[in-house]
């Protein structure tokens, strides 16, 4: 994701060297290679980002959009349920996490092919299957029945709750991979050390294995934070018709309201949301001294 | 590290919840498409191929189908194309302005998918282009080129741009400097990223969904419009189809990891694709 995290993983090249044997065709062709990305870029990315940008400051949209008690709803929404997801996330994520580090090379391969399938699974599948369980007649009901928690069928699904489970399931890839590496690069012997000057296992997580992963904590955090923040198609599937979060907004002023500068004004707020959020994140990876998860 | 410690139990005991939580919904995926009943449930009550034949019968479904293999296509050729000569380009080579080039390449991958897809809509009806399935795979396109890029730049990590040098020095045309030098080198980079290339695209949603038009209706929007209403049987396929797509993705992927560990740094990638 971050240009400076990528940068630093790759070696310096020299670059082109104006060596007094090469041939010209060596130092003026390369270019060549760069521009179809960048026209496609410039045509297919920029240009359209450029003319909803110019879109959003028509019809006076910012100001409509915020005065939208919808909105604010949305807004506020996409905050606390980004926020639920990623505690739930990151936690889960630490869990499996550590599962991965404390594990033989073998279980390591499985455990992770395990972690990546879902990874690779498309988010309507996967929220498909958690309508499927989680519906009245379902399999978390039937367990729930059955060690007698509860008698009759709870609501599992269209609520809050539902939009949760859905997230984090999606998410936890992406807290699972920076706090593996955060964790795989502690030096053991600090463990080794602490434990021969009797510490105990309790001991050794509380003050070298948590402390020393906190920068991977805090880059899955954030990380995922910033995916849940455009979640689109879970508040829809598994959630209620007050759980809707910013991106469903967008495309309410976009589809149904066909209101392109409203829906472009919010499209804008939501971006520079991220890109704020980005902007920290690579802080947070610089700091951290991770390459891994871009 | 093998120890039977109290913690270590409780993490084993608390870790069995959480891989359960993982694994439970793709793992009941296919046995849901394969219930011999009417009715979506789980445990099945018996295995029939009635709901796939349905499926494959439907030529709603199955347009869509085509429709998807289709805007993959369309994103597979185009971001192995962009990426791997942008890779190539940038390979060993310092700029001023590089890092704002490298930069726009990967910005794709940040912009939230809803907002792309916001632009999208009121660029290609601006500029008269709907109706098609070619829109959407020009989309997908977009946002799966970065991916191209990152594994083909991954596998060029170790490629010495003295070799490239050496090579011209030693007479080899720009052609061939890319058939000898970089393609061999890439070819790995290449396939993995033509496989993320595919699985964004197939599994790509909302900006199919405001593209949609009759005939350009992908598999995923047609799965998210049923699914409002019910959970039917042929959603159920169609999610088995999409599982076992990401499986066969993801045993290739492991295959070429295995092969070669740079590319393990590309696998939790996917930011705008996921949501």
């Amino acid at each position: 994701m971050s240009n400076a995290t990528l940068e630093r993983t790759r070696p310096r090249g020299r670059g082109a060297p104006p060596s007094a044997d090469a041939p010209r065709r060596r130092r003026s062709g390369w270019w060549l290679l760069l521009a179809p990305i960048l026209a496609f870029d410039v045509v297919l990315f920029l240009t359209p980002l450029g003319k909803l940008v110019g879109a959003s400051f028509a019809d006076n949209a910012y100001q409509r959009v915020l005065e939208d008690p919808l909105v604010v709803r949305a807004l506020v929404n996409t905050l606390t349920i980004s926020l639920a997801s990623t505690v739930v996330t990151v936690v889960l994520g630490y869990i499996i996490a550590m599962v991965l580090w404390r594990a033989g090379t073998v279980t390591r391969v499985i455990l992770f092919a395990v972690v990546l399938l879902p990874f690779w699974t498309g988010i309507l599948v996967k929220n498909f299957a958690w309508a499927v369980l989680l519906q009245d007649n379902g399999m978390v009901n039937a367990f729930l029945q059955g060690i007698g928690l509860t008698g009759a069928p709870i609501p599992l699904l269209h609520n809050r709750f539902a939009v949760i489970v859905g997230m984090v399931h999606c998410l936890l890839p992406y807290a699972v991979f920076p706090i593996f590496s955060s964790l795989a690069s502690i030096d053991d012997r600090l463990g080794l050390a602490a434990r021969s000057l009797g510490a105990r296992e309790g001991a050794v997580f509380r003050r070298i294995t948590l402390p020393l992963s906190m920068p991977g904590i805090s880059a899955a955090g954030l990380l995922v934070f910033i995916i849940s923040t455009g979640f689109f198609i879970t508040p829809v599937v598994m959630g209620g018709p007050g759980d809707m979060m910013i991106a469903n907004q967008i495309d309410y002023y976009a589809r149904q309201l066909t209101d392109f500068s409203g829906a472009a004004a919010l499209a804008v707020i939501l971006t520079v949301m991220v890109s704020i959020l980005v902007a920290v994140y690579q802080r947070v990876l610089k700091a951290g001294g991770q390459h891994e998860d871009n | 590290m093998k120890t039977t410690n109290p913690q270590h139990r409780l993490l084993a005991l608390l870790s069995i919840p959480a891989f359960l939580f993982l694994v439970i919904p793709t793992a009941i995926v296919v046995p849901v498409a394969l219930n011999d009943s009417r009715y979506i449930t789980f445990p099945p009550e018996g295995i029939s191929f009635a709901a796939v034949a349905g499926f494959f019968a439907d030529r709603a479904w199955t347009s869509a189908l085509t429709a998807s293999l289709q805007s993959a296509a369309i994103a597979v050729v185009i971001g192995v194309l962009l990426g791997a000569t942008a890779a190539i380009g940038l390979h060993g080579r310092k700029f001023p302005g590089q890092p704002a080039v490298v930069g726009l390449i990967l910005a794709p991958m940040i912009v939230p998918t809803v907002v792309l897809a916001l632009a999208f809509y009121q660029f290609f009806i601006s500029i008269g282009m709907v109706g098609s399935i070619v829109p959407i795979g020009l989309a997908h396109a977009v946002i799966a080129t970065p991916y191209v890029y990152l594994t083909t730049r991954a596998s060029l990590a170790g490629l010495n741009p003295a070799l490239v040098r050496s090579a011209q020095s030693l007479g080899a045309g720009p052609l061939s400097v890319l058939r000898h030098v970089y393609l061999p080198i890439i070819l790995p980079g290449l396939i993995s990223g033509a496989l993320f290339a595919f699985s964004v695209s197939i599994d790509e949603t909302v900006m199919s969904l405001f593209m949609q038009s009759p005939g350009a209706t992908t598999l995923p929007v047609k799965m998210f419009t049923d699914i409002q209403f019910n959970l039917t049987p042929k959603i159920a396929v169609s999610s088995a189809l999409l599982v076992s797509v990401a499986t066969i993705g993801l045993l290739l992927q492991v295959l070429f990891v295995l092969k070669r560990r740079s590319s393990t740094r590309m696998l939790p990638l996917a930011v705008s694709a996921q949501t």
